[in-house]
């Protein structure tokens, strides 16, 4: 067994800086506003954030899984809106393993279960029809990486955006999650090595992951810090225990969505970690639901207008719940993967997680 | 009046309102629905006959109808489409009744019977900066010039304040009195000099709710409601109606006779969920759980309308109706997967309005500090602000 790794302190170091400098809380809301953010994907791309993990050989900035979930989890708690995932661990990662040029701007993918596009080969060329919604920023991207199954092999066909119609929509939180049509769209494709639906709906969901935990830690501070600058009945409302219940459930929900998205990220980092994965999307998808509660009701009316931060966290939790994989989904998952071991093999699972499932 | 029985009641119904069938949806308290046609329609048809208002006076809009042919209409209404009252609902469920608690014999003359026409709609400017829950901290001044009050201040989360025709607002006329004490309640047309209504957009992307600022604004001393210095009794008529839902009749998603499922059911049946085991369980507990909320609403409400003053069940009622609300939200979206985080998804705009259900009218909590002291009798809040001046109190006393 390989030596669990840690997080490089200067990505987290770096990364949060930038985005404090780049993403308050004004950048965010006109983003939403404008659609897209190009400033800050620049600042972003300029850092070669966006392409860590993915092996420098291939055009990515190299580094661990582990760094690059780590930047994801300061997207998350900076709400920063831009194709992180998408362009590194998800669409960076598709292109690599099939040996695909990785685009200098920002990538993204098809989400599992959105799409209904086909496609056929002719050579190192595949032809794609379909449509594929929540699509997240296809407005921006420079290419789609698209996974599929032609003739019973996985193959990533790198697309370009511009071949086809794109029509914008947005997820509860304002991001682009838009509409792709593919109407005889040609493309270079080429096998895949590790990639598959089965790896890609795990990497998905270990990226939503991250982004929850960072986005709960992050409601959880503010919420910390308006309800002890807020005054009411002549005291600080902190300082009623009903509203301290409120604070204790938004600080607990983001250790336990953090500790588990790390988890799943530091086992990801080594090697097989499907139930740790499917057991962080679970715990960050439940933790969101209990946190985004408590953390509203202490804000009272303040945290549901557009002018106070609150709703970009909220709102981002409540759709990211419900990408790869909402909380019926993962249960089912793992229910299947402990009643498979059988009634003496449930503890070791728990305690081995992915290690025994292989 | 005489005692109408139940099908006399249904036929006079039909002749002024439509039916509802099972595919009737009702739309979400101040989100989604910008309508107000719909509604003045509805009000200014039933309005003769006294439908939507039966306890008021005949004069007033009303039929001055006993609680329990009050109750009985109330009932049978929600066989019929009535529309989203929103807008109009500040006027209907609290101004109205509060008026005829507090209200002089002119003003009820001159503005009872607009508000159950649907031709003028008010809006509530309780809520200040720094008056949320502790609301007897209202900082808006008014001071008396001759017959009129001059006020200026700031109140916020304004609802209805850009469709608003009157407000009705409490204010500090003396300062030097304990917070409680030194309140007094106005009537304020909206459209008055030096009164500016600035929209807030929620994240439901709903702006329906306002800042409102108020500088140098000439009330008549003909507008006070009560007594100079009795605005908290006024506004706490006007907050025990809130709670007690006095202003909503009919509605009651899928409540109505015949109708056994109610919509939102049927719609996560559309979705494809319902055959799920788990999903059946929750959709149970949710439904018995709105049956309950339901009566206890009723009961707050008929309670209200017997003794003319709503009492603390209210509070019950509200937190009960606010919890089924949010999980019928919250259920609905998820029951949508992965299509429900789309913002054109199944339940979306009712779950961003559903946060803002336990915070509206009083929050969750300070609801339950009403139950705790006035149905348990347990200690109160400690409150050391309750005999100190205002002006000294205002910037806490810990
Ligand atoms: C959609 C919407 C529409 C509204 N419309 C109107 C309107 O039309 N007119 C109007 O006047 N107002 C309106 N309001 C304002 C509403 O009445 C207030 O939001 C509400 O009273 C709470 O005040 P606050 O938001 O300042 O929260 P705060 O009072 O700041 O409360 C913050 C948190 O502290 C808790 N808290 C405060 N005091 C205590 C205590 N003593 N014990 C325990 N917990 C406590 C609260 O429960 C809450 O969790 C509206 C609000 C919303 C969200």
């Amino acid at each position: 067994m390989t030596e669990l790794a840690e997080v490089d302190p200067l990505v987290t170091e770096t990364a949060d800086r930038l985005f404090t400098q780049v993403c308050d809380h004004e950048a965010v809301q006109t983003a939403e506003a404008v659609g897209t953010a190009p400033e800050i994907w620049s600042a972003f791309a300029e850092t070669g954030f966006p392409w860590i993990s993915i092996d420098e050989t291939c055009g990515g900035s190299g580094g661990t899984l582990l760094d690059a979930l780590e930047v994801l989890r300061l997207v998350g708690y900076h709400a920063a809106p831009i194709p992180a995932a998408e362009t590194g661990i998800l669409g960076g990662w598709l292109l690599a393993d099939a040996g695909h040029e990785i685009p200098e701007g920002p990538v993204t993918v098809l989400p599992n279960g959105a799409t209904d596009v086909k496609g056929s080969l002719s050579g190192q060329e595949v032809t794609l029809t379909g449509t594929c919604i929540r699509v997240p920023w296809a407005r921006m991207a420079e290419r789609i990486a698209v996974l599929l199954e032609i003739d019973g092999q996985n193959m990533v066909a790198s697309v370009d955006p511009n071949d086809c119609v794109i029509h914008t929509m947005t997820n509860m939180a304002g991001e682009p999650r838009d509409t792709v049509c593919f109407d005889n769209v040609k493309a270079p494709a080429s096998s895949a090595s590790e990639a598959n639906p089965e790896t890609f709906r795990f990497r998905g969901a270990l990226s939503r992951s991250a982004l929850m935990a960072g986005a709960i830690e992050k409601m959880s501070q503010l919420t910390v810090t308006y309800t002890n600058d807020r005054v009411q009945f002549g005291r600080p409302v902190a300082r009623f225990q009903a509203v301290q219940q409120h604070l204790v459930w938004g600080a607990q929900e983001a250790a336990l969505a953090r500790m588990a998205a790390e988890t799943a990220a530091r086992e990801a980092n080594r090697g097989l970690a499907s139930f740790e994965i499917a057991a962080a999307k679970l715990i960050t998808n439940q933790a969101a639901a209990r946190a985004t509660k408590a953390c509203h009701q202490a804000h009272g009316a303040m945290g549901m207008t557009q002018e106070y931060p609150l709703h970009h966290y909220s709102r981002r939790l409540w759709a990211w719940r419900k990408e790869y994989g909402g909380d019926a989904e993962w249960s089912r998952w793992l229910g299947k993967a402990a009643v498979a071991q059988g009634a003496e093999g449930l503890y070791p699972l728990i305690t081995g997680g992915s290690s025994v499932l292989s | 009046m005489t005692e109408l029985t139940e099908e006399q009641v249904r036929s006079e119904l039909e002749l002024v309102l439509e039916r509802r069938s099972a595919d009737t949806r009702l739309t979400t308290m101040g989100a989604g629905s910008d309508d107000l046609e719909d509604g003045r329609q509805y009000l200014a048809g039933t309005v003769d006959g006294g439908w939507h208002v039966p306890t008021w006076p005949h004069e007033h809009g009303g039929r001055g109808a006993s609680p329990s042919q009050n109750a009985l209409i109330g009932r049978l209404l929600r066989e019929f489409i009535v529309p989203d009252l929103y807008p109009f609902a500040i006027g209907l469920g609290m101004v109205g009744p509060a008026l005829l608690a507090h209200g002089t014999q002119k003003q009820q003359d001159d503005w009872l019977r607009p508000i159950a026409s649907g031709s003028s709609i008010w809006c509530q400017m309780f809520s200040e900066p720094e008056a949320g829950s502790d609301l007897a901290n209202v900082a808006l001044k008014a001071d008396r010039d001759g017959d009129e009050w001059v006020l200026s201040g700031q109140k916020t989360w304004t609802s209805r304040a850009m469709w608003a025709d009157w407000a009705i607002c409490l204010a500090r006329t003396d300062p030097g009195q304990p917070k409680h004490k030194g309140l007094t309640m106005f009537a304020l047309p909206i459209d008055t000099p030096g009164v500016d209504v600035r929209p807030l957009t929620q994240m439901n992307r709903d702006a329906h709710f306002s800042e409102v600022f108020v500088e140098n604004a000439r009330a008549l001393d003909a507008w006070r409601i009560g007594d100079i210095g009795e605005g908290w009794r006024v506004a706490m008529t006007v907050l025990a109606h809130e709670r007690a839902g006095g202003g909503s009749r009919g509605g009651g998603d899928g409540n109505a006779r015949g109708i056994r499922v109610p919509g939102w059911i049927s719609d996560l049946r559309d979705l494809g969920v319902a055959e799920d085991r788990l999903w059946q369980n929750e959709v149970v507990k949710i439904y018995s759980h709105d049956g309950v909320s339901r009566w206890t609403s009723q009961r707050a409400a008929d309670e209200a309308r017997a003794s003319g003053a709503p009492g603390p069940a209210g509070s019950g009622a509200k937190l009960r109706s606010v919890k089924s609300y949010k999980d019928r939200a919250y259920l609905s979206n998820r029951s949508a997967g992965c299509y429900g985080m789309l913002s054109d998804g199944h339940g979306y705009i009712e779950t961003m309005t559903a946060p803002s259900m336990s915070i509206r009218g009083g929050t969750d909590e300070i609801q339950r500090n009403i139950l705790g002291e006035r149905v348990l009798g347990l200690p109160g809040e400690p409150r050391l602000d309750r005999d100190v001046p205002w002006n000294e109190s205002r910037r806490g006393l810990l």
